[in-house]
């Protein structure tokens, strides 16, 4: 369980997230707004990148923001990003052992946690393949793969289905549903497509302008008017 | 620890404000550059260097009157400038700005190569017809040439040009708003080639008169005009790249300081032998600017928000 | 604790396993080979004029070698190593007069010492941009190369410098006591320089590799994948100060005599021009600094043989570097190294065919 108390980060004149509020149960929770709302910046202040003027983040009773940006892969920590991170000269299997390296002492598991988190996204067959050598779809189950090795505590995913054709996604969301009884780790994933949180995330939280307008079962926040609006400014439903 | 004695220093203060006018001259020339295109030209002493060099073969190899061999640094300056800019300016655009000045880092080492070349190594003297010229002023008990007044006047009345060019004509906001933001600049219609080779032109003449002026006030010799462009890089720095009256204060400082070292570091009663190291505080001053004034974040976080 | 999912079968664990491929067995033996060759052939086919100069190409190499490694793997620039070259020597030479150390001891003290200088060096590293850290190792070099002049190098003299300015007191640096002669040297050099690549590739293809790949292609990713940044980069300056202060050792003990002049004043170009030349070589294949060290060291030699213009004007090989790179700059940075291995790789493949169809294995890309 993550809990957030009244996080505030400014910088330059704009406060991206303004006195945010809000726990994440265990499980698969969604995090959703219209551009600038500050969702990536949040994924910053869990990943580091971004110091908050205030608040606190506990993850599993741990204060977050104590440890250094650097050791919460160690922590358990595991971020995609919007843009692919995977190293186009490298292997598959490079690529996913070296997030494994820098977060665990121990050489004896690690053939066996890559190969593990190869299967589990169905790349196992790419394991030597060199990732600049693979199609937009399977660079973004490199990118999951990366996301779940070793054990994580909490998986940060930011738009994992970015330029995927409609089936991969739903072997994505297949898939993002199956990471926290698989790996026991909490996801919160950020994304635009509906369909894809609906349909992967139990709860939901929802910012607009950094503040937090709603959360709760995703289906019920769907239909909040406030976020209806704050999303297309009109009644229609998502 | 050093000597007291202020009669000493005055002749410095002179040789220093006149090197320091055409540091800050240089350093106008490489701020504007930088600021239109991106690119830290570190050629710029090498180009002043072979233009000097030039005109010392014109004028005592050839029957060309003297004051076209001068120009002929400065118009070199600006050709060979020009030419580069326009030659490697644009395929190197959009790239880092440690390319960019990489790339004027070949250009250095082609003139290095080319000058060790044509001009073998030889004592050679520039002396400008203005040094034949001096006052005499009473008040401070020193004696000035004109080419020392010319140097100080030059990088101070540029500075002010060059700010004046940039703020009230067409072609020079065109160049402010090229530094301020490429990307809208182009969308806007302006012609961005034309305005960045103008810079290029510019700076380049710049370089030219640089090297004119540090031949006659430092020496003609090709490497210790090339490793100049240091000291101009150093208030460049100091001003962060960007203030073109910083930059002229702060090349007036660099001269300053390098040059009152010389009574210091020559004093007979030092305790230490250190009268070499005096060359390298053009060194030790960039080293300090790039430390204190030059620091980045050490992750860069994505703009785009979510 | 949740379940791990499903282990695949023994057989293709077993066969992805830890099995060496063909090719490298190919390549270990032809690189083998080609050491050999260099080794026992080469001093017996060369005049001692030719040894010695391929001995500066080995020595250069290991300092090429530092800023491929520094630049290629870990994306970070400097325009300081043949000062950083100078210091080792210094260091080198100063041991081997002060101590009667043996050889590889002193070249390993210079080789440690020379790290420590260059780790120093790329502190700034942490907290500049790219154009910012290589304009203050560039300004570093400056400093020694004004410096040098002053302080000199030890050639027998006493003192904290050790040198002495009178030529009957001034001494030749001394060589490993089994390697005198030009050739047992060269052959020393050669070995020194092959285990400097070993060291090289034991980081590159190993953690230390992936981590500054990941730094390279994207600070905050590495970041979010664990790697310390930090130690990374400092690690890299460590790693090729080392390498180019063993190779200052081994520079020493080359030329014998080290003079101010060969580093000082206007050779603080040479920093840059080997810049161009690591580029030229190519920064994608720890090869590249052979190529290098063979543009900087051999190519001026054989020039100077082949036309008398290159005897009266030396230099003048700046402009073809100057050209070079810009031309490695303004095209892919792959340099002249990629074409070769491609070229050997299509012949290794030609040789394994009908060894693979043998063993029946049908692998994807290698």
């Amino acid at each position: 369980m993550i809990e957030v108390e009244g996080l505030t980060v400014r910088f330059g004149g704009v406060t991206p997230i303004d006195g945010m509020t809000v726990s994440f149960q265990e499980g698969t929770c969604g995090l959703i707004g219209p551009n600038g709302a500050g969702k990536t910046t949040f994924f910053n202040v869990l990943s580091g990148f971004v110091k908050p003027a205030t608040g606190t983040v506990s993850a599993f009773g741990e204060n977050l923001l104590k440890l250094a940006d650097y050791r919460r892969a160690r922590w358990g920590l595991r971020r995609t990003f919007q843009t692919e991170q995977a190293i186009a000269k490298l292997t598959v299997f490079e690529n996913v052992a070296l997030i494994h390296e820098h977060s665990h002492s121990d050489r004896r598991a690690r053939r066996a946690d890559v190969e593990d988190a190869l299967s589990f996204v169905g790349l196992d067959a790419f394991e030597r393949s060199a990732v600049g050598t693979l199609g937009t779809g399977p660079r973004r189950f490199v990118e999951i793969a990366r996301a779940v090795v070793g054990q994580p505590k909490v998986v940060l995913l930011d738009e994992p289905a970015a330029g995927l054709p409609d089936e991969q996604t739903q072997h994505l969301a297949g898939l993002i549903r199956e990471i926290p009884e698989r790996y026991g780790a909490l996801v919160i994933l950020v994304d635009h497509d509906m369909s894809l949180v609906s349909a992967c995330c139990q709860t939901t939280a929802v910012l607009d302008f950094g503040k937090l307008i709603a959360a709760g079962p995703t289906a019920e926040v769907l239909h909040n008017e406030h976020v209806i609006r704050a999303y297309l400014g009109t009644e229609d439903e998502l | 620890m050093f000597p007291t004695d202020f009669e000493l220093y005055k002749p410095f203060f002179v040789t220093g404000l006149a090197l320091g006018g055409v540091y800050a001259l240089s350093g106008v020339g490489i701020v504007v550059l930088y600021r239109a295109t991106g690119v830290l030209n570190l050629a710029f002493g090498a180009i002043g260097a072979m233009g000097a060099l030039i005109s010392w073969t014109l004028i005592n190899h050839t029957s060309f009157p003297d004051w076209a061999s001068y120009l002929a640094c400065i118009v070199f300056g600006g050709l060979v400038t020009f030419a580069y800019g326009v030659i490697f300016g644009p395929p190197l655009a959009d790239r880092d700005p440690l390319v960019k000045a990489a790339g004027t880092l070949g250009l250095t080492l082609i003139l290095l190569g080319l000058m060790s070349y044509l001009w073998p190594p030889f004592g050679r003297t520039m002396l400008l017809p203005t040094s034949n010229y001096s006052y005499h002023v009473g008040f401070a008990g020193v004696d000035v040439t004109q080419t020392q007044i010319i140097g100080l006047a030059f990088g101070v009345l540029v500075t002010f040009l060059v700010g004046a060019f940039l703020r009230f004509t067409k072609l020079g906001t065109a160049m402010r708003a090229l530094a301020d933001d490429r990307e809208i600049t182009s969308t806007l219609g302006v012609p961005v080639r034309r305005v960045e080779a103008a810079a290029w032109l510019g700076s380049g003449l710049i370089a030219g008169a640089a090297g004119l002026l540090l031949s006659d006030l430092v020496g003609l010799d090709a490497v210790n005009l090339t490793f100049l462009v240091i000291s101009s890089l150093a208030a460049a720095l100091i001003a962060r790249l960007r203030s073109l009256v910083a930059t002229m204060v702060a090349g007036l400082a660099v001269g300053l300081c390098t040059a009152l070292l010389t009574p210091i570091l020559f004093w007979p009663n030092a305790s230490f032998p250190v009268a070499k190291y005096q060359y390298a505080s053009p060194f030790v001053i960039a080293i300090v600017a790039l430390l204190f004034l030059a620091r980045r974040r050490v992750v860069t976080v994505a703009r785009t928000e979510g | 604790m949740p379940a791990r999912g499903v282990r695949r079968g023994v057989d293709s664990g077993a066969a992805r396993a830890r099995s060496v491929s063909p090719e490298t067995v190919v390549r270990a033996i032809l690189i083998g080979g080609a050491l050999a060759f260099v080794l026992f052939a080469l001093p017996v086919l060369l005049s001692t004029y030719w040894i010695k100069v391929l001995t500066a190409v080995a020595i250069f190499a290991v300092v090429a070698l530092g800023l491929n490694v520094l630049f290629g793997r870990a994306g970070l620039v400097s325009l300081g190593q043949i000062a950083l070259l100078a210091v080792g020597g210094w260091i080198a030479a100063r041991f081997l007069f002060l101590t009667s150390l043996p050889f590889p001891v002193v070249l390993l003290l210079a080789g440690l010492l020379t790290a420590a200088v260059g780790t120093l060096l790329g502190l700034p590293a942490l907290r500049l941009s790219g154009l910012h850290l290589a304009l203050i190792t560039l300004m570093f070099a400056g400093v020694v190369a004004i410096v040098v002049p002053t302080t000199n190098f030890p050639n027998g003299g006493s003192g904290v410098l050790g040198h002495t300015e009178s030529s009957l007191g001034s001494l030749a640096i001394r060589r490993p006591s089994i390697a005198h002669s030009d050739e047992a040297y060269f052959r020393y050099t050669v070995i020194v320089a092959a285990l400097m690549f070993l060291l090289a590739l034991a980081h590159v293809s190993a953690k230390a590799g992936r981590a500054w790949s990941a730094i390279r292609h994207s600070e905050p990713a590495a970041l979010a994948a664990g790697v310390n940044i930090t130690l990374y980069k400092l690690y890299a300056f460590t790693l090729a100060s080392f390498m180019t202060g063993v190779a200052g050792g081994l520079y020493a003990g080359n030329v014998g005599k080290l003079y101010s002049y060969q580093f000082s004043g206007a050779r603080t170009i040479d920093s840059v021009s080997l810049m161009a030349v690591v580029l030229m070589g190519g920064i994608f294949s720890l090869w590249g600094a052979v190529v290098a060290a063979v543009l900087q060291q051999l190519l001026p030699a054989l020039l100077n043989d082949w036309f008398a213009f290159f005897r009266e004007n030396p230099d003048f090989l700046f402009v073809i570097f100057g050209v070079g790179l810009l031309q490695v700059l303004v095209t892919a940075p792959e340099g002249l190294v990629t074409q070769f291995p491609r070229d050997m790789r299509n012949l290794g493949r030609l040789i394994i065919k009908p060894f693979r169809r043998r063993s029946g294995a049908a692998k994807g890309p290698p």
